[in-house]
This record gives structure tokens, C-alpha cells and sequence, in this order.
């Protein structure tokens, strides 16, 4: 039975043990063989889980028995090895032991009843944990001695903080949470600790408020952080900046009333003690960054009550660090060596960096209770912004920007929308259509210099100053380079832009927003030229996150699509584009870009098959497509603004993205003007059926065309499913009038009198018993012969006002470029100037309707 | 699945009824709170009857579910912490509408002078107030990103706000007006302002005493539709998928006006009515919606709450609040988990200490920005994650870290070791040859006097033969 199950078979499991011990693990005999075996051993043990024991439900005994014992033997061989281990690896063991420790602490915390024991035991592990800090252990050590307190502090917070309680000394009570915090802050000041140490230790200072868990120990951490970075900066920034900053910002983190903490760590002097090293600057900058972090994880990890941020503080703080730019006002030159000022230099990216991080940590932890201080941090990033030449400095600047739109909404993205797009457009290097040809051509080399830049820029935070030194050779290797903005900040730029299309894409957007989508299919274009470019990273970068050209490309394709979906006034113009490029790209099979160039295609069908679903089955249609929507009754509202009437996406389409509330409105008074027409001004069929033959996409179609309109009015519901599949052609005629002022006024005069006749024209046209059905339905060639109308009702009335046609077709294409002048606004509009004169174009749309349209004429006494 | 509760309040009874919605017959008590989390904020805006008394010190409540008999008032509103807490607050002046964010941690108030009032929920600040308007505010919403807000007021104006513009001192100088649109399209008093999802793309859809419904578009500022009603509108719903909206009316009708709905060709009502609830004997005062868009629940001045299946347009439940008016109705969301973090937490005194502290009292003032260089707030997610899946474990880290560091001292750590091992081997060895070299020489001496020893006594021996 066991045999069967092979592998999978528990009672392997001592048998494996046993073996491992033999064979691997070193005794007396064996001291100390190979370390890579021992690498073997432990990925064993933890692939097979051969030391937690358990055991299939029909217990066996056996089984259980010799687990137990293999166990057992296990963990005494261990501890013979331990204690006979030589005093040269025992460094090693102390930090072994720190490890075991913590992990016996965090599993301790999962059994409810032992949290009173954990913690006296967790209490018993400070004061050890506390001599190896103090202690000139090595790295290793101290980084796991670090753990052990952030374990034990993040599990048993009462331990550190009742260390003292059994004295009964009231007075004593906090000072084992006194000792801890002053270990590490002379631990973190003495400057002889590597970075993963350094950030370690500014973690569990982070951590130490927990201990208590209320708001004043979390409030008094903090301000003694923000005090203590405030001294440092001192320090750092002194005679790069005017003297009144530090007391500006000093008076923001100590409001008047408010008394001044006790230092941080209790120990003012030890601060100063080692300024005076071979390289102060290097010691302050790695201070005030472990510091600035500390405060960063002070802001985001969880904390089990409400507590007072000091915002304004913050902010001030930051700002300090932000506005600093490293160069000497002239009174204070000759306080300042030039060399100094060279070190100080190389730190303040770094600084900046973390004070970036700050105001992300600050826009994440206070969410929407933001709002009062948003104004102010809006204000500084915009200045930052604009200032800031350092591509991950912006990056961040950039990401914080975008969460702060995604958090705060469109009442924010209404008023920074110019800021975020006037970056985006200087930092995507965007000339107009200028760069095309040039990028196709250097298209393999500019990706080759893009990511081996990038490459270089793109390390750790830690590196950043180093990686900022290369910067020159580099610059002075390409010097083309110099010009273009890294690719991560361009992605960075893509995202930010992203983000404020869906949270403000239609609200107050229409100063930028065709110039911002013409950027980004402009962008996606370029960006896919030369095609996919390969996901793999190699395996010889270390795990770091460059990004390759084909995050450029997937983030290109994200924004993208936010353009294309977030709703505008107009018809996203650039779908064709849009859509080819991701059906392009959805043929990646197997890669991130694909996925979504798929998940973009499903997005957009709407767009391209727009289609009201009932929410409710009210009455039994069987076609979707048929649905009467509500444009039907909409008599009423016929106020306000004829601005996208003519904006139709297709009769039965509410849901569409495009606007779709606000045109259904006006499709019935579009819908009503035609029957006002239909019925009581047989002179408008002259006019508006020349203007659809003229329009050649129409040309094609107009036997669907007149039967359409012939069996609604007789028929009803049979042909609807026609008008529907007119209407997917239909629609590209439909964009090009917009923005046309000339065409807003024309409509707005029709639409008063369709007004006038609007109930009239109902009685008329519904004397019919077939008329409603064929009112509901409403074939989209009568909508589109309607947008017509509003062209040639146009020309009309400037032909009956005898003003010169070239005019007017002039303005008209004026009027349209900006949406791109497509073929039939230029042949409708080169009609219309070929013939020069109004009449002779009048009569020869005359000529074509009454040859062309005969049905129609026929069919329309029929639904009278 | 979240349960869903109704909460029901009246001007003239103090109490604040509760009912489960989807199973709960009535149990008209307002002992039987279920308990709520801390920070869903529930605001109860009073639209009828207006204000009876307009004294000054207006009392408005923060806490608790019930409220003290006596006692009437004109808005209050209240964050469900236990049954007992309560805060009284007395703003500068009689506050009507009120609400809440969805986190809770700010009110936004309406005052008969056309004031709004907006409070720091945890610090009880009021940190911004702003004239919005010409006559008293009369409806508040946020919208669904809770960055705008939307008022109506009794001038027949509707306005909207951006908060962030209200703060932005700077910004606020730069602009000719502090709204973002204002809506005078309205004649009379506005009822009601209620807005939908979309974002930047929502709809507001706003009732006035002119009997008509407007509906706005958020984006373009400007009117979309506007429904004629044949009784005044009070209060109004949007269905959640914002297919239709119903509008309750004071002749004791629920009409239905089409948003985005097929529409039927019963014109009973008038143009964008697809249809009407009636069962009511008297107005209807307020109505709320289920999550799912199936429900809704209406308030009436009969004093009874109806809860409406609008598939089948069939009442499903009735509860009795009162024998007055019914002035408001909410259905909130209750989530599963009361309160997470307490219950991740090893702290005993953790319920305490979570935050159940009451609010202060919102004050009456406004501060300077520069008074507030503090914000409350409770970092950290909403819910913990399982900390004991997640535990993270770190030794197997430290020892592979330790065998990596081991090797790449490679042979030194080894030779090491191997050295001492051949020194104690070394020594042991020395040991042994002294020890053996001991013995011989005890041996040879040994050898050497017993020979001695025996030469002479033979020599002895043969001296003596």
C-alpha cells in the first residue's frame, strides 16, 4: 500500500531523515565537508517537510514512532554540532541562533494561548538582543539580531514595553523601550553599519511605537524623527540655502505651544561625535536617509490606532529637501568649501529621493483625508516638476502625481490637468509628426541607447549617486542622446497621462484633449514601428526592474486606450489606428502586451458594435438591435446646445462610451426635425438626400437605403436589423460636422423649429396605425440622411442669403481639420467649392435626388 | 455576502428604526442596532418638515443609534458605535442636509443661511466654511469619487463644488467663482440632488418644488433632460445601473422615469415615466436602494417604510417606523467582518483601543489652515491580511545566506577548521610519542639496572662458588 503511493508516501519521510543525517550532515568523524551539500539538506527538508510531522488519519503507530525518533536525533545531532563548534564560525551561529529565534517567536504568535508565555520569553530575548547591537558584531549578526527584535516587537509588543514592570519602579517602566530605541540610534549614527543594516535599523525604530500601540508614542516617534532630520539637514544644507528655511520649518514641525520632544535616542551628543570622519558628508547623507525612511514606514505601516500626522510638518520638510538645488547663493560662498559642496552635491538626489518617498508615503496613508494639505503638496510637485533633471526623481514625481489623481478624483483633475499634460508633452519628446522618419531609422540604435542608459540609471536608490557620476561619460559617449528623455520617465509620463484620462478625460478637458490624443496614438505608433520587441530580460541583470522597450510599448498601448476610452466630445478619431495597432499586437501570442492588446480589443468592441442590453425584459424584443430607445420620447428637451448632435453612434446605443447619455437626447430631436420634415416641408428632401448621394461612403449603399425607410413605415420591425448594420457605415459620416460652428447655428435654427412643430409634426406623423412601430424604430439611414441635412441646410440657407459658397465651404473645412479632414468632408466641401455658385449646385443635388431616391419620395406620403 | 440593513428615522419620533432588508420582518426597536463598523457614517438629512424651532444653539448628534426622547431635531447624524454613546454637536446655525463621506472622516453640512460647513470627523474641526448659496442649502452630495460636491438650495440653484478647490487658497484667489457649475434651470425649491457613478461622466439628477426632475451631465455642465412630473418630487433614487430613476411624489406616488430604459409607450404620466409605484396613502418622503439595484425602499408621512421588488413593481415587505412622517431611509452595507483589525490583533484591550472612542463635538468655528497641521487618521489597510498565513519565516533565508557566505570564504572557513583539527591531531600525537618515549626510557632503565643488578649477583654468586 505505501509503495504505492511512492513519492507521495509519508512514511518515506523518516527513512529520508535518517539518510540526510548519515550521509550530509556533519559529526565528529565528518567535521565539516562541503557547504554545498548543506545547501542540498535544507531545500530538502523544506521541499519534503521532513521535520513537521504528521501523520494520515489511520494512525500508525510505527510510523508516527520512527518519525518521532528521527526527529529526535536530528535535532540532538544539531545540537552537538552546535556546541562543538570552534570559536571561528560563531558569529555565524549567533546570528543562526537570532534567525531561529525570530521564527520561533512568529510561529509562538500564531497559538492564542501562548501569547502570556511568548511573551515573558519575548521579554527574556531584549536584553541579549540589545548586548549584540551594542556589540561591534559583524553585519550578519547585527542584521538578524535587528530581525529578531522586529519580530518580537511586531508580535509581542508588550515584552519590550513591560521589560521593567516587575521592579515596580514607575519611573522604570519605559526603559527597556528607552534602551532599544537608544541601541539603535547610536547603532544608526555611528555610520559603521552597511546600508541593509542601516535600513534595517531605521525599520524596528519604525516599529517601536507598536510596543505601546498608542497614539502619543507613535506621535512622540515621529517628531523626534522629523526634529532630528531637521538638525541633520542643518548640517547638510548649510550655505546652500537661506538661513530662514530651517527655522520656517522648524516652526511647521513645533507649532507654537507645543514643547519640544527629548532627542531622539536620548543621546544629543553621540550625534556629533563622528562628524568629523574622513567623509562627514557621506555619514550625513546616509543618516538623513535612514531617518527619512524611518518616517516613510512610520507612514505606512499599519498602526493599531488613530494618529495625529503632522502634515503640515511633512510637507514643510520635504519641501526643504525638494527646493534644494545644490548650487551657492553668493553671500554664503565663502562658508562653504568647494569640495563640500561637491559631496553635498552628490548626496542631494538621494535625499531628494526619499523625500519623494515621503510624499508618497504621506498620499497613502492619509488617502482622502488628504484634502485639506493637497493644495500644498499639488504646489510643490508642480514646482519639483519643473525643476527636476534626474529620471528617477522624476519618475517619482510622476507616480506621486498619478496616485494623488486617482485618490483625490475629478475635482483634482479639473484643476492640474494643463500641469500633468504640459510635462507629459515636454518629457515624451513630442515635436509634432516631426521625429517620425528620423525615430524609424535610428529606431535599433536609440532602443539600444535607451535601455543600456536606463540600465544604468535604473539601479537601486542606494547606487544612485554612483550611477549620477557615470552620468557624464556617459552623456559624452552619445551625445545624441542627450536630447531624449530616458525611457522609464517616459513611461513614467505615459502612466501619469493615463491616469488623469480616466479620472478627468471629459470634465474641462477640451483645451488639451485632442492635442493629448493625437500625442498618444502618435506615440503608440512609434513605439510599435518596429514592431514587438521580446519580453525576456536577461538573466545576467540582476532581478532590478529595467524597463525594456517593451514596457514602452505595453504602457504606450495602456495610455492609449485610455484615450480611445475615456469619453469626449467627439468620436475617439484616432480608433482606426487604435484598433490595428492592437490586433497587431494581440498576435504576440504568449506575451504581456498581447494580453492586454486583447483585453483592449474587448474594451473597445462597444465602440465599434455599440448595442443597448435591457436591463430589464419589459417587453419581448427579439432583436437587441430593436430595442426603441429613449431618444423616442425626448421631444421635450429640445434646449440648450445643438454642439454633437450630429454625433451618432448608432440608434439603438446607449451604452456606448461615446457620450452616449447626452446624444440619445438629441437624437430624437434630430429624429423629430426629419419627421417635422418629413411631413410638412417636402422642400428639405431636396435638400437633404443630394447631400448623402454626394457623400461617396453613402454611394454604396443606397438600396438599403430607400427599402430600409420604404418597410419601416410598413413593416416595422422586419428590417430593422438593416438600419443596424447601416448604421456601422453610417457612423463615419457622422464626426466630421462637430465642431462646425456654422453647423451648431444651423441646427439650433432647426431646432427651433422643431420645437414649433414638434407637436404637430408627432400628430402627423402618428396618424399611421404602422407609424409608431416605424418611429420607434427609426432606421439609422433617416439619422444619417439627418446629418446631412444639417450640411446642405446649411448651404441652403447661405444660398437663399446669396453669401459666396467658397466661403462657407472654407470656414466648414476650417472648422473640421482639427478632427482631421477626412475624404468625404473634402469631397463634400470640394463640391460644394468646385461649382462656385450655389444654385448650380442646388439644382444638381436636385438632379441626383429625384434620379437616385425615388422610394423615398414614394414612401413618405405612406407614414403620413 | 454582505447583509444590508434599513435604518429609518422620523422628525417627530425620536427613535431610529432597523431592519434587516432582505429577510427581516419588523423589529422595531431601537435596541436591535447590529452592530455597524466604526467608520461608516450614516447621514440622515431632514427634508420635512422644516425646521420647527430655529434656535441658534441647533442641536446636531454624533453617536449613537438612539437618540434621547424629547428631544427633536432637525438633522443629525449618526455613526453606529453601541447603544448608549452619543456626542452632541451645536453648530453656528441650523444645519439641514447633511453627509458623510463613504470612509467617514468628513461631514459636509448645510445651513438655513446658505452656508455649507465641512468637519474633520475625528478631530470634530471644521475646517472649511463657504456661502454656497443665496437661501438655505437644502440637499448635499458627494459624488461618487467623493471629491465634488453637489447642493441644492431652496433658490432653486444646484451647485457643484470641488473640495480641492475649496482648500486650495492660492487657486481659490485665481478663479472668479468658488463652483464648478452652478444650475439655475430650477423655479422653485430644490428637494432633491442625487448623482450616479461614471466619474467625470455621471449624471445629477436633482427634484425641485417646480414639479419637474432635471438631470445634468457632469462633464459638460449642462442640462440633459428635464421630466415633468404631475405632483411635486421629494425625494429621488437612481436605480444603480442608472436605467432609470424612481421619484417619489407627494401625491403618494413612486414614478419611474426612463435614464437610459427602453420605454414602453404608456404615456400615462407624462413624457420619460415609464411608470409608477402606488400603494403610499400619503407622500413620499425618501427612498434608498439595494446594492443590487432590485430593491427599493421608501419612506412615507404615513409613517411606514415599503420595501418595492422593482422587477415585479410589487411591495415585498412593509415595516412600521412611526406614526409620523418617515423623514428618512437608508439601506446600508454590512460588511462580514465588524472590525478586522481587532480581530487580527493579540491586544485585549484592542476593542477599546480601536478607535470606539467617541468623536469630539464638530465644532462651531472654522480654524486657519494653519491651526491644522495635524490629521487624524488610522494607518494601514482597512482589512489585515491573515497574519498567520503570511508569517514570514526567516531561517531557511539566514541559512542559505550563511552556506552562500560559506562558500565564497570557500576553502578558507574549511582550512580553517581543517587546521584546527590537524593541530588538536598534532598535539594529541606529540602527546602519545612523549608518553611512548616515557615508557621506553622507563623500560630501558628498568632493563639496564636489572641487568646490572643480575651481573652482580652472579658475579657474587661465582666469587662465592
Amino acid at each position: 500500500m505505501s509503495s504505492s503511493e511512492g513519492m507521495y508516501d509519508v512514511a518515506l519521510k523518516p527513512k529520508l531523515l535518517r539518510s540526510l543525517l548519515r550521509e550530509y550532515v556533519p559529526d565528529e568523524k565528518h567535521p565539516f565537508s562541503n557547504p554545498s551539500e548543506l545547501l542540498y539538506v535544507v531545500s530538502t527538508v523544506k521541499t519534503q517537510k521532513l521535520l513537521s510531522e504528521w501523520a494520515p488519519l489511520p494512525l500508525e503507530q510505527d510510523l508516527v514512532d520512527a518519525w518521532k525518533s528521527a526527529v529526535d536525533s536530528w535535532v540532538h545531532r544539531l545540537l552537538t554540532l552546535a556546541s562543538s563548534l570552534p570559536p571561528v564560525v560563531s558569529h555565524l551561529l549567533k546570528a543562526a541562533s537570532c534567525a531561529s529565534l525570530s521564527d520561533m517567536f512568529t510561529r509562538l504568535s500564531g497559538f492564542s494561548n501562548a501569547k502570556k508565555d511568548g511573551t515573558s520569553q519575548a521579554t527574556r530575548i531584549i536584553q541579549p538582543a540589545l548586548k549584540l547591537l551594542n556589540e561591534d558584531s559583524s553585519a550578519v549578526v547585527l542584521e538578524e539580531a535587528v530581525c529578531l527584535l522586529c519580530t518580537v516587537i511586531n508580535f509581542f509588543p508588550l515584552s519590550v514595553h513591560r521589560h521593567y514592570d516587575s521592579k515596580a519602579i514607575q519611573a522604570l517602566k519605559h526603559i527597556s523601550h528607552w534602551q532599544v530605541e537608544a541601541a539603535i540610534v547610536s547603532k544608526l549614527m555611528s555610520g559603521k553599519c552597511c546600508a541593509d543594516v542601516l535600513k534595517k535599523l531605521g525599520y524596528v525604530l519604525s516599529l517601536l511605537p507598536k510596543s505601546r500601540g498608542d497614539e502619543d508614542s507613535w506621535s512622540l516617534m515621529m517628531d523626534k524623527i522629523l526634529l532630528c532630520l531637521n538638525s541633520q539637514l542643518n548640517d547638510a544644507f548649510q550655505g546652500l540655502e537661506e538661513e530662514v528655511r530651517s527655522t520656517q520649518t522648524l516652526r511647521a514641525l513645533l507649532p507654537p505651544g507645543k514643547d519640544s520632544p527629548p532627542p531622539l535616542g536620548g543621546l544629543a551628543s553621540e550625534q556629533t561625535s563622528d562628524l568629523s570622519t574622513r567623509k562627514p558628508e557621506r555619514l550625513l547623507g546616509s543618516r538623513i536617509s535612514t531617518l527619512m525612511q524611518c518616517c516613510c514606514n512610520l507612514l505606512t505601516s499599519s498602526y493599531p490606532v488613530m494618529v495625529p500626522v503632522p502634515v503640515s510638518g511633512l510637507i514643510a520638510l520635504v519641501s526643504r529637501v525638494l527646493m534644494v538645488d545644490g548650487s551657492l547663493p553668493p553671500s554664503s560662498y565663502s562658508f562653504m568649501t568647494t569640495l563640500k559642496q561637491e559631496f553635498i552635491c552628490s548626496e542631494i538626489p538621494l535625499l531628494q529621493l526619499h523625500g519623494l518617498e515621503i510624499l508618497a508615503a504621506v498620499v497613502q496613508g492619509l488617502r482622502s483625508q488628504l484634502l485639506p494639505h493637497v493644495a500644498a503638496i499639488v504646489q510643490l510637485l508642480k514646482e519639483y516638476l519643473r525643476r527636476c533633471k534626474f529620471p528617477d526623481l522624476k519618475i517619482k514625481a510622476y507616480v506621486i502625481m498619478k496616485v494623488l489623481l486617482m485618490s483625490m478624483g475629478i475635482g483634482i483633475a479639473i484643476h492640474i490637468s494643463q500641469d500633468i499634460v504640459s510635462n507629459v508633452f515636454m518629457d515624451l519628446d513630442f515635436l509634432g509628426g516631426e521625429k517620425d522618419e528620423k525615430s524609424s531609422g535610428l529606431h535599433t540604435k536609440a532602443q539600444m541607447g535607451l535601455s543600456s542608459e536606463s540600465r544604468l540609471k535604473k539601479r537601486k536608490h542606494s547606487s544612485l549617486a554612483s550611477s549620477l557620476q557615470e552620468q557624464p561619460v556617459q552623456d559624452g559617449l552619445e551625445v545624441e542622446k542627450l536630447h531624449s528623455t530616458p525611457i522609464s520617465v517616459k513611461i513614467a509620463a505615459l502612466e501619469a497621462v493615463e491616469a488623469l484620462l480616466t479620472v478627468g478625460g471629459s470634465m474641462r478637458s477640451e483645451s488639451w484633449r485632442a492635442n493629448v490624443d493625437h500625442l498618444l496614438i502618435t506615440v503608440a505608433t512609434n513605439a510599435c514601428k518596429g514592431g514587438w520587441s521580446k519580453e525576456e530580460r536577461s538573466i545576467f541583470l540582476s532581478g532590478d526592474c529595467t524597463p525594456t522597450w517593451a514596457d514602452f510599448q505595453l504602457a504606450s498601448l495602456r495610455a492609449l486606450l485610455a484615450s480611445l476610452l475615456s469619453p469626449g466630445r467627439l468620436r475617439p478619431s484616432h480608433l482606426a489606428l487604435g484598433l490595428e495597432l492592437f490586433r497587431r499586437g494581440m498576435q504576440e501570442t504568449g506575451t504581456k502586451l498581447a494580453e492586454y492588446c486583447g483585453h483592449a480589443l474587448l474594451a473597445l468592441e462597444v465602440l465599434i458594435h455599440p448595442r443597448a442590453l435591457p436591463l430589464l425584459d419589459l417587453h419581448s424584443s427579439t432583436n437587441e438591435y430593436n430595442v426603441p430607445g429613449p431618444k423616442i420620447r425626448d421631444t421635450v428637451y429640445a434646449s440648450g446646445d445643438r454642439q454633437i448632435s450630429t454625433y451618432q453612434a448608432g440608434p439603438g446605443d446607449p451604452e456606448s462610451e461615446d457620450d452616449d447619455l447626452y446624444e440619445n437626447w438629441h437624437g430624437n430631436d434630430d429624429y423629430l426635425e426629419t419627421r417635422v420634415t418629413e411631413s410638412q416641408q417636402n422642400a428639405h428632401y431636396s435638400e437633404k438626400y443630394p447631400a448623402t448621394a454626394t457623400d461617396p461612403s453613402l454611394d454604396e449603399l443606397p438600396f438599403v437605403k430607400g427599402p430600409s425607410l420604404n418597410h419601416t413605415t410598413k413593416e416595422g420591425e422586419v428590417l430593422v436589423s438593416v438600419s443596424g448594420r447601416n448604421d456601422n457605415r453610417m457612423v463615419d459620416t457622422d464626426d466630421y460636422m462637430v465642431e462646425s460652428p456654422r453647423s451648431r447655428n444651423t441646427q439650433d435654427q432647426i431646432a427651433d423649429k422643431a420645437l414649433d412643430t414638434a407637436i404637430d409634426g408627432c400628430a402627423a406623423v402618428q396618424s399611421g396605425k404602422n407609424a409608431l412601430e416605424g418611429v420607434d424604430l427609426e432606421p439609422a439611414s433617416q439619422k444619417i440622411a439627418l446629418v446631412e441635412n444639417d450640411v446642405m441646410v446649411k448651404s441652403n440657407v447661405i444660398s437663399e442669403l446669396h453669401g459666396g459658397m467658397a466661403s462657407t465651404s472654407e470656414q466648414q473645412v476650417t472648422g473640421t481639420k482639427d478632427n482631421g479632414v477626412t475624404t468625404i468632408v473634402k469631397r463634400i466641401s470640394a463640391t460644394l467649392s468646385n461649382t462656385d455658385r450655389s444654385k448650380e449646385l442646388m439644382f444638381e443635388s436636385d438632379n441626383e435626388l429625384s434620379s437616385d431616391f425615388p422610394d423615398i419620395v414614394d414612401g413618405d406620403p405612406d407614414s403620413d | 455576502m454582505e447583509t444590508e440593513v434599513v435604518v429609518a428615522s422620523s422628525p417627530t419620533d425620536a427613535g431610529i428604526s432597523c431592519w434587516d432588508l432582505h429577510t427581516g420582518p419588523s423589529t422595531s426597536a431601537t435596541s436591535r442596532v447590529p452592530p455597524l463598523p466604526t467608520a461608516l457614517s450614516l447621514s440622515l438629512a431632514a427634508f420635512l418638515p422644516p425646521p420647527k424651532s430655529e434656535s441658534p444653539s441647533h442641536r446636531l448628534r454624533l453617536g449613537p443609534s438612539s437618540i434621547g426622547p424629547g428631544a427633536r431635531f432637525d438633522a443629525f447624524v449618526f455613526i453606529v458605535l453601541g447603544p448608549q454613546v452619543e456626542v452632541r454637536s451645536f453648530p453656528a446655525e441650523p444645519i439641514k442636509p447633511l453627509v458623510s463621506n463613504s470612509r467617514g472622516t468628513y461631514i459636509a453640512g448645510g445651513g438655513v443661511s446658505g452656508d455649507i460647513y465641512f468637519w474633520e470627523v475625528a478631530t470634530g474641526k471644521l475646517l472649511k466654511k463657504w456661502h454656497a448659496h443665496y437661501r438655505a442649502v437644502s440637499c448635499l452630495v458627494f459624488n461618487d469619487d467623493e471629491s465634488l460636491l453637489i447642493s441644492g438650495a431652496e433658490d432653486g440653484s444646484v451647485r457643484v463644488w470641488s473640495l480641492f478647490l475649496i482648500f486650495d487658497d492660492a487657486r481659490r484667489e485665481e478663479m472668479k467663482h468658488l463652483f464648478e457649475y452652478s444650475f439655475h434651470e430650477h423655479s422653485l425649491r430644490v428637494t432633491d440632488v442625487k448623482t450616479g457613478y461614471g466619474g467625470s461622466n455621471a449624471i445629477i439628477v436633482s427634484a425641485s418644488e417646480d414639479r419637474t426632475c432635471k438631470v445634468w451631465s457632469l462633464s459638460k455642465g449642462k442640462i440633459l433632460r428635464n421630466v415633468v412630473f404631475p405632483s411635486i418630487i421629494d425625494a429621488i433614487s437612481l436605480d444603480p445601473g442608472e436605467h432609470v430613476f424612481y421619484a417619489g411624489g407627494r401625491d403618494g406616488k413612486i414614478y419611474i422615469a426612463g435614464l437610459n430604459s427602453p420605454v414602453t409607450s404608456n404615456n400615462n404620466y407624462g413624457l420619460h415615466i415609464v411608470g409608477a409605484l402606488s400603494e403610499h396613502s400619503k407622500g413620499v418622503t425618501c427612498l434608498a436602494s439595494s446594492a443590487d439595484g432590485f430593491l427599493l425602499v421608501s419612506g412615507s408621512e404615513d409613517g411606514m417604510i415599503r420595501v418595492w421588488d422593482t422587477r415585479t413593481r410589487n411591495i415585498i415587505r412593509v415595516f412600521r417606523h412611526t406614526k409620523g412622517p418617515v423623514n428618512n431611509v437608508l439601506v446600508i452595507r454590512q460588511p462580514k467582518y465588524i472590525n478586522p483589525r481587532t480581530s487580527a490583533t493579540s491586544l485585549s484591550s484592542a476593542p477599546r483601543r480601536q478607535g470606539l472612542t467617541l468623536p469630539p463635538p464638530l465644532e462651531k468655528f472654522a480654524n486657519s489652515p494653519d491651526e491644522n497641521p495635524y490629521v487624524k487618521v488610522l494607518i494601514g489597510p482597512e482589512t489585515l491580511p491573515n497574519q498567520l498565513l503570511d508569517s514570514p519565516y526567516i531561517s531557511v533565508q539566514t541559512m542559505e545566506a550563511q552556506i552562500k557566505e560559506l562558500q565564497q570564504q570557500g576553502s578558507s572557513a574549511a582550512a580553517d577548521v581543517d587546521v584546527e583539527r590537524l593541530k588538536s591531531e598534532q598535539l594529541r600525537s606529540v602527546q602519545m610519542i612523549q608518553q611512548w618515549k616515557k615508557m621506553y626510557e622507563n623500560l630501558h632503565q628498568f632493563c639496564v639496572s636489572e641487568l646490572l643488578e643480575g651481573s652482580q649477583t652472579e658475579s657474587a654468586n661465582g666469587q662465592n662458588l
